[in-house]
């Protein structure tokens, strides 16, 4: 969400690295960076990066959030997000929380997302236990007599096994019902989720 | 036309060199050569070596400046070093110390 705000207000105050020129050494700072150019050594900033499809970064990179649409030798270490796009090349690693490699990105390095669980748990802890509470006491409420007095009413074809698995499944299907917007909770689906949204921004800005 | 700028958070340790115009409003210590001109802006602080064609400087600089063509010392600017220019222009309210040499046509 903040990437995509930032990409959005890239404007005239924040810095640009031009197509024909070359950075070599160090370069920090605390505003978004647009690279167009070549930049070689070392990079830090504490916003997002975003390498345009004439950009080359050679470079050990430490950003929040990095958007690759250019070509990328280095490691790469982001605290929010590193999202490469379909015209993004890269060789290095990538250390960071949420990782997007849209189709058509080339990229050869390693991924390290950390416990494969700080980002999730930032997304689900807020949903879940506000969906849980919601969901799976009423559910399981009305979930254990529906089983155990609809089967004698209405489910009389299915009911001799099903009570226990009805019951477990239950669970699970009044939780999504709940809480509509990401249907099921495993990671992948959410970083399609948000490659989608950020793709439909790029194309916006171009 | 696309400009390059380093903004004003920026800090820039090493070397620039470029074919086009190259906007400084944050920090670059190192040396810039470029074919276009440069714009120091007033927050802007440069301590490097620049050969350049054109410079304005309304900000600070610590080094020599050498250029092919044009100098410009812009109020409230505050240059220390030496100027090689064709063309050089020091306005009113600039501080400057250093040598000037307009004896140069061609670098």
């Amino acid at each position: 969400m903040v990437a995509t705000k930032e990409f959005s207000t890239v404007g005239p105050d924040s810095t640009v690295i031009g197509p024909s020129i070359l950075i070599s050494g160090k370069l920090t700072g605390d505003e978004d960076l647009t690279v167009r150019g070549r930049v070689e050594g070392e990079l830090n900033l504490s916003k997002t990066l975003i390498i345009e499809t004439s950009g080359v970064v050679k470079a050990n990179v430490s950003v929040r959030n990095a958007i690759v649409s250019g070509v990328v030798v280095g490691n790469v270490v982001a605290t929010e997000s590193v999202e490469l796009t379909r015209e993004g090349r890269m060789v290095g690693d990538i250390r960071s929380p949420r990782v997007i490699i849209v189709d058509g990105a080339s990229f050869r390095g390693r991924i390290d997302m950390g416990n494969a669980e700080p980002r999730p748990q930032a997304e689900r802890p807020a949903t879940r236990p506000v969906v849980r509470p919601a969901a799976v006491r009423p559910a399981t409420l009305p979930a254990r007599p529906a089983p155990q007095a609809a089967p004698a009413r209405v489910m009389a074809p299915a009911k001799p096994q099903p009570p226990p698995v009805a019951r477990v499944e239950a669970r699970p299907e009044p939780r999504v019902e709940a809480k509509p917007a990401p249907p099921p909770p495993p990671p992948q689906p959410v970083l399609v989720g948000e490659a989608g949204k950020k793709k439909v921004l790029v194309k916006k800005k171009k | 036309m696309a400009n390059t700028i380093i903004g004003s958070s920026i800090v820039i340790d090493g070397e620039i060199s470029g074919d086009e115009d190259l906007v400084i409003q944050g920090t670059v210590k190192g040396k810039i050569a470029l074919k276009e001109s440069l714009f120091v802006e007033a927050s802007g602080v440069v301590e490097a070596d620049i050969e350049v064609q054109n410079v304005d400087v309304a900000g600070r600089v610590t080094g020599n400046i050498a250029a092919t063509d044009k100098v410009e010392l812009k109020a409230d600017c505050r240059v220390v070093g030496d100027v090689r220019a064709p063309r050089i222009l020091i306005a009113d309210g600039a501080s400057f110390k250093g040598n000037v040499d307009m004896d140069v046509k061609e670098r």
